[in-house]
Order: structure tokens, then C-alpha cells, then sequence
């Protein structure tokens, strides 16, 4: 049953694969095409590793670790697209550093109250997971602000990896916390949760890469300097009534 | 006990954003689509030659040598508040060009990326109209407190948030131009005049 389980946000994943490269997606999300990538790939390597404790331990660890970083590089490169236009604003670029740098600090001042169960290398996955998970949040809940102050429409990419990771993470950050409250005895209930987490954030993914996104036509070169000389125009009479 | 309201704030703050998106997706299924080619008339005209009169350096100057300390606080926030409305004008018509971008792109069965040029020409007016009018805002609350406190000079205003607005709004029209060139000829002219 739990190897059932493990297996439906795999599927999922592999169907958001073939729906990104059908669109080209991923050209456009290379980090978040590296992560889905990744996931499908370290599904199978857990499952495949599962009745063998070394093996499967090495993968474990090795694996959160990547998942965190390509985490974070999805999310870096969403604030990249959302604020492309607004790169000539100095501090617009450190709005993703502030972020990680919050989520670190947050996730730091969490192990220093309820330490992690493992020492050395593996507590620093642990702190850099919980980073990241803080971190997606945080992506996510100021781009849903940006989206209502400045009325954009909400079916984009960009929102719908960030609603997935904000979601993913929310739940996790919720399980993480009510573990260290609880103890072990939740495990089974931890995972059950996480794997639906993971499967409803795979299927907004879906949800949102079902609809290709496209760059604008180009307009036509001939059609395109009427325009704007009808624009010049314009401006023209406008200036000669100032 | 403060990591945990941290914790719990940034949570709910998460599950606020969902149902923000919800009723927004909601919103959209309900509500009928706008169409294309009305969207000049939601458009209010910007008057290009006040715009650049009162962002004027020179203009300001000539007011402070020809008026009085309190007749030229009083001109300056007339200014101000013509300023004001004008940056409402800006604000309100990048929206309407993103919700009637929507609309046209809603036809194709495809969205449209957020690195488009009429997106990040929107992006970059409303940044500018948002900060030009939270200093206005401000500035306006300022009391006259009998000329002990200098009324700033509006042409300070022409960048605000690191934004050149009146050139972040004249990419924007071209943009705008670039984006609705489906329209029919008569229709993208008024466009071009109701911006």
C-alpha cells in the first residue's frame, strides 16, 4: 500500500514532465524542469533502494538535499521572470538573497529551540529543507501580493509553481512542527499527509502547465512601423499644443 | 513561543494567499469575459503636455521667482493634486490593459508569460504609480504649518522607486500599440489617443 502511495506523485510528475516538454516549458523553467526531472528521478531511485538500508539511507539524505536546492533555484528563478522588468532597480535583486537569508534565519532559530534528530552534514540538510520550505512560502505569499496590488491575472506560471511549493511547504512546515511537538508516534500519519501534499501541489502544476504560455506574436514589421508612426504622430501634436 | 506565532503567522498568511486565488479563479469562471475591442473606452486619457509641464523643472522655478512663499505652497499642491490625478489615469489604464490583454490571449487557448513586453511595461507603471502616489499621499498630509515645512518640488517625481515614469508609460503605449495590433485601424487609433 505505502509503495502504491509512493508511486502516484511519480505519475503525476512524469505527466507534468511530458506536458512541459510538449509545450517547450521547459526552456523557459530550466530550474523548475530540473527539478521535476530530479523528483521523478529520485522516486525511483528511493523506490528502488527501499529494502536496502545503506543504499537507501545515502539516497534519502542525498536526495532532500537536492530537492532543497533545485527548490530554491526554482523559486529564484520565478522572482527573476516576475521582476525582469524592473531589473534596472537596484534593490529589486536583493529581494531573493533577503529571502533566503529570512528563511535561514527562521529555520536556525527553529533547530536552535527543537534540534534535529541527526548531527553534522545531515542537520544541515534538515536547516536548509526547513529554509527553503520558509522560503517558498514567503515567494508565494508576496506574489499573490504583488498579483492583487497590481490586478494581474493569476493563471500564469509563475503563480502556479509558487502556489504548488507554497502549498507543499505550508503542509510540511505544519507536519515538521507537530512532529518535533509529538514525537515519532506521527510518522505514519506524516508521511500519508506528505504524499497527498506532494500529489495535489503536482496536480496544480499540471493544472497550470495544461494551458501553454506563449510570448506575444511578433507583430508584422510593416503593420508594426505604421503603428508607430501613428503613435510619433500623436506624440507630435501633443507637443506642438504644449 | 515567538517562533511560533512567526511560524503560524506565516501559515496563515499562506492560507490566506490560497484563498485569494480561489476566489479570484472563481471570480473569473463567473464574471464574462471583456472584450477586446472596448477597451478604449474604459481608458482615460492622459494629457502628455500637463504631464511634462508639471514634472517641468523650469516650471517650478518660474514659480518660485514670480510668487509669493504662501501663494506658491498653495500653486504647488494645485500641482500636486493635478499630478496626482494624472498618475490615477496612468495606474488605472495599465490595468485595463492587462485585464483586455487577458482577454485577447483568453481567445487563443494560450497564456501569455509574464516576461512579455506589455506585462513588464505594466509591471514598471504601476511600481511607479504606486510609489509616486504613497509620496503624494504623504506629502499631501503634510500640513502648511505656515510654510515652516518646504513643499517638496514635483519634479523630483519624475522617477520614483528607481522608475522614470513618464518613459516607463511611453514604452508602455508602444507596447500597448505592439500588443492590440489586432484591433481594427480606427479602434487602435482611439486606443492610442485614450492613453
Amino acid at each position: 500500500m505505502s509503495s502504491l502511495l509512493w508511486l502516484i506523485p511519480t505519475g503525476l510528475l512524469a505527466v507534468l514532465l511530458g506536458l512541459m516538454l510538449r509545450s517547450s516549458a521547459h526552456r523557459a523553467w530550466p530550474w523548475f524542469f530540473s527539478y521535476v526531472t530530479f523528483g521523478i528521478s529520485a522516486d525511483v531511485a528511493r523506490f528502488a533502494a527501499h529494502n536496502h538500508p545503506h543504499p537507501y539511507y545515502f539516497i534519502y539524505w542525498l536526495t532532500d538535499a537536492g530537492y532543497a536546492i533545485l527548490g530554491a533555484l526554482a523559486m529564484y528563478e520565478i522572482l527573476r521572470k516576475v521582476l525582469r522588468g524592473l531589473a534596472d532597480i537596484w534593490w529589486t535583486h536583493l529581494i531573493f538573497p533577503a529571502l533566503v537569508a529570512t528563511g535561514v534565519g527562521l529555520s536556525l532559530w527553529r533547530a536552535q529551540l527543537a534540534p534535529p534528530r541527526v548531527q553534522g552534514l545531515l542537520a544541515c540538510v534538515v536547516v536548509g529543507e526547513i529554509a527553503v520550505r520558509f522560503v517558498q512560502i514567503l515567494v508565494f505569499v508576496g506574489l499573490v501580493g504583488f498579483i492583487a496590488l497590481f490586478g494581474f491575472r493569476w493563471r500564469q506560471y509563475p503563480l502556479g509553481i509558487a502556489a504548488g511549493f507554497g502549498l507543499y511547504s505550508t503542509v510540511a512546515l505544519l507536519i515538521t512542527t507537530k512532529l518535533s511537538d509529538i514525537g515519532t508516534r506521527f510518522t505514519f500519519l506524516w508521511s500519508l499527509i506528505s504524499v497527498v501534499a506532494y500529489s495535489v501541489t503536482v496536480l496544480i502544476w499540471i493544472g497550470f502547465f495544461s494551458v501553454p504560455e506563449k510570448e506575444q506574436p511578433p507583430l508584422d514589421a510593416k503593420v508594426a512601423k505604421h503603428y508607430i508612426a501613428l503613435l510619433e504622430r500623436y506624440l507630435n501634436v501633443l507637443r506642438r499644443t504644449r | 513561543m515567538y517562533l511560533s506565532i512567526a511560524i503560524w503567522l506565516i501559515v496563515a498568511s499562506s492560507a490566506l494567499a490560497f484563498i485569494y486565488i480561489l476566489r479570484r479563479a472563481y471570480a473569473r469562471a463567473r464574471d464574462p469575459k471583456p472584450n477586446p475591442n472596448d477597451a478604449v473606452h474604459y481608458l482615460y486619457p492622459v494629457d502628455w503636455a500637463l504631464l511634462e509641464s508639471l514634472l517641468d523643472p523650469a516650471a517650478d522655478f518660474a514659480l518660485r521667482w514670480s510668487l509669493d512663499s504662501c501663494a506658491l505652497r498653495a500653486e504647488r499642491r494645485r500641482r500636486m493634486r493635478l499630478y496626482r490625478e494624472l498618475v490615477r489615469r496612468m495606474a488605472h489604464n495599465s490595468s485595463v490593459l492587462a485585464d483586455f490583454d487577458d482577454a485577447l490571449f483568453a481567445d487563443s487557448h494560450f497564456t501569455h508569460g509574464p516576461d512579455s513586453k506589455l506585462r513588464q511595461a505594466i509591471i514598471k507603471v504601476r511600481f511607479y504609480c504606486a510609489g509616486v502616489r504613497l509620496k503624494l499621499g504623504v506629502w499631501l498630509l503634510l500640513p502648511d504649518a505656515f510654510g515652516l515645512v518646504p513643499t517638496p518640488d514635483l519634479a523630483s517625481l519624475r522617477k520614483a522607486v528607481e522608475v522614470d515614469g513618464p518613459k516607463a508609460y511611453d514604452e508602455l503605449r508602444v507596447a500597448a500599440v505592439e500588443a492590440f495590433a489586432r484591433l481594427r485601424p480606427n479602434e487602435l487609433e482611439a486606443l492610442t489617443r485614450g492613453l
